[in-house]
């Protein structure tokens, strides 16, 4: 796969972005800012960005609260998303869906999902409606190891299975469901074999090298569209962070998580961007002043922004009695 | 010393989405070496050494095996520190060397023997195939490379075991031998190594070969197609495309995948025998799997040696065994 050097330096430009966002984040949380729950995906910025590159206005990708960086990745205002997770009126939900709801409906991002498990099956009903208008466009689900444990999983990938929808499973196999660790909730490894007993592809790659990601990811959706049928990625990967913020993780090691730091998707791509003579060290330390740049602007904008009035407490909650029940 | 070396990762490959390629699960990477260490423990073969890996392989057969069958097979792991990555097949090679194993059983593709061959010196290797484009592993019965495995183990005058030694190409970087490879060397168009396999034709500038098999597919393949090299012969193959040689060939480069490609210039390559590479600037890629990256001012040189790894050649080592009674139990 031909990728130019524009290209590979925005896919540098995504990981760093959803990296430096992501650790805001932790900190603001860390700092009693943010309100609710947060789940990070630092750590995982190859499998998102690299995804996303091979998507296209039109297209449909739902994943779970710990997939802020597709949001990013697919165009949805970082503003807008750091303003959603402080519960303020400007963020994609009006503030009252949290890390948990942020969506971007325009940018084809479904939003996280807080219960995993079931975008495994919306996303088809997308699928079917590419499928049927013919519009060449695919619908892409990400999700963890442990949500591949769940009935959706399997109803969803047979049901795009037997419908030969242009339906793209993506797990991001970070090893844990919450803190069980993967030998401890299947029997196989690989994930990527499910994919055998549904009659569909399934390959297993390393999550962390992005160019990797992206060219196994272009040849799903390629296949997708032009009538191929669904497809399944496993992508090996690690978070960083616990399962939400504050988590101690008393479920794995230090030297676990050193282990997996030393396959920082960033650095390795950073040795892959220099030894090609693409980039030098200063080109990353200006993309990263840009990024923070960029960053210190989403925040800036949700501590300005108002809160929801209490009169729209109600409002887009009940989809029947929009603005008329009563306290 | 009987060593087992699985490689959990094979068979799992973008090939599986850009070919016809099929996902072999490690669960029958299990089922295998269950069926291996059953011929082991019959024949009373009491030591066996595996090397570790993340899937866990040894403990599952060890425990369906005494979970299903009673049987306690005396298997242990090696100690070492694993990257999970394919240096560990290298290292654990080395290791078995060092304990003095009589052979190592491998389960894995071309890339993943290529590994072993990195470390396990003169220890004749049982290659079983469980990878993709498989030249090197050949599909036989767990059942039965355990049973040549055991007359390797047993036969301690060499009255039977009938080994073969391989031809292997070698890698020179700027003057400096860098890598292997035991089937192909192919020298590609790709910046990166990425996904690693090969699939896309015009991606293919060059390709070494150590034999050109019409019963195989991927780059040995093409090579076979127009020019066969047996293992056993001493030649090699030097094949470059493009379309100045005025012809191409329709070989399958990978499961269920045939393609046209031009040919340049084909030429047989000698042992001892080193030959530059033709492109400027790109990746080899080694037994199917992208690997080093040159540029342009970089010198690349291909030769081809006759000092690759044993192989036990089962067939002729369990008929040869037959032949001697090696089997046979009075009562």
């Amino acid at each position: 796969m031909k990728l130019t050097n524009n290209e590979l330096i925005g896919l540098y430009r995504d990981m760093v972005y959803i990296r430096q966002f992501e650790t805001r984040v932790q900190e603001l949380f860390a700092a009693g800012v943010l309100p609710g729950f947060i789940h990070l995906g630092i750590g995982q910025e190859a499998c998102m960005a690299g995804t996303c590159f091979n998507l296209v206005d039109g297209d449909i990708i739902g994943a779970t609260h710990r997939e802020h960086g597709v949001l990013l990745c697919r165009g949805v205002e970082g503003k807008a998303i750091m303003a959603e997770l402080y519960g303020k009126v400007t963020g994609t939900c009006k503030g009252k869906g949290g890390s948990m709801h942020a969506c971007g409906l325009k940018q084809g991002a479904l939003g996280n999902n807080a219960i995993l498990g079931p975008a495994q099956t919306i996303v088809n009903g997308f699928a079917y409606a590419h499928k049927f208008r013919k519009n060449g466009k695919v619908a892409v689900t990400m999700f963890g190891d442990g949500a591949s444990n769940r009935g959706e999983f399997h109803e969803g990938i047979n049901f795009a299975s037997i419908w030969n929808l242009p339906s793209i499973y993506i797990i991001n196999n970070n090893g844990y469901a919450i803190s069980v660790p993967k030998s401890k909730q299947q029997k196989v490894e690989d994930l990527s074999a499910r994919a055998a007993g549904y009659g569909i592809p399934g390959v297993q790659i390393d999550g962390n090298d992005i160019i990797t990601v992206v060219e196994t990811v272009s040849e799903a959706v390629k296949r997708a569209r032009e009538g191929g049928g669904p497809s399944l990625i496993e992508l090996k990967t690690y978070r960083w962070r616990g399962h939400f913020e504050g988590d101690p993780t008393p479920y794995r090691t230090n030297e676990e998580l050193e282990s997996w730091k030393k396959k920082d998707p960033i650095a390795r791509f950073e040795k892959i961007l220099t030894d090609q003579g693409i980039t030098t060290k200063k080109d990353f330390g200006t993309i990263n002043a840009e990024v923070k740049a960029k960053v210190d602007e989403c925040q800036k904008f949700a501590e300005d922004s108002p809160w929801p009035p209490m009169s729209e407490i109600y409002t887009d909650v009940y989809y029947h009695n929009e603005g008329s029940v009563q306290q | 010393m009987i060593g087992i070396i699985a490689n959990p990762a094979s068979g799992k490959d973008i090939r599986r989405l850009v070919a016809q390629g099929t996902v072999f699960d490690n669960m029958e990477k299990v089922n295998i070496i269950q069926r291996i260490l059953v011929v082991l423990h019959e024949a009373g073969v009491n030591d066996i050494r595996m090397m570790p890996d993340s899937f866990h392989i040894m403990d599952s057969a060890v425990e369906a095996l005494h979970r299903g069958l009673r049987i306690d097979v005396n298997v242990t792991e090696l100690e070492m520190e694993c990257e999970y990555n394919q240096g560990d097949s290298a290292n654990a090679a080395a290791l078995m060397k060092n304990m003095g194993a009589q052979c190592i059983i491998t389960l894995g593709g071309d890339g993943t023997n290529r590994s072993v061959a990195k470390g396990c010196g003169d220890v004749p290797l049982i290659p079983l195939s469980t990878g993709t484009n498989n030249v090197f592993p050949k599909m036989i019965e767990g059942t039965v490379a355990g049973m040549a495995a055991a007359v390797v183990e047993l036969d301690s005058e060499r009255a039977y075991v009938q080994t073969r030694r391989c031809k292997r190409l070698c890698i020179y970087k700027n003057g400096e031998l860098v890598d292997m490879a035991l089937i192909d060397a192919v020298v590609t168009a790709d910046r990166f190594i990425g996904a690693r396999a090969i699939w896309e034709p015009d991606a293919i500038k060059e390709i070494f070969v150590t034999s050109a098999r019409t019963d195989s597919i991927g780059m040995s393949a093409i090579a076979g197609y127009f020019h066969p090299i047996s293992e056993t012969d001493p030649k090699g193959l030097y094949i470059r495309t493009g379309v100045g040689g005025g012809f191409s060939i329709r070989a399958p480069i990978a499961p269920g995948m045939i393609q046209e490609i031009p040919i340049e210039l084909v030429r047989e390559l000698k042992p001892g025998e080193r030959t530059a590479i033709h492109t400027a600037e790109g990746m080899l890629a080694l037994d199917g799997e992208r690997e080093v990256s040159f540029k342009k001012g970089d010198t690349v040189e291909i030769g081809l040696g006759h000092d690759g790894p044993f192989v036990v050649e089962v067939e002729q080592t369990l008929a040869s065994a037959a032949r001697g009674n090696f089997f046979v139990r009075r009562n």
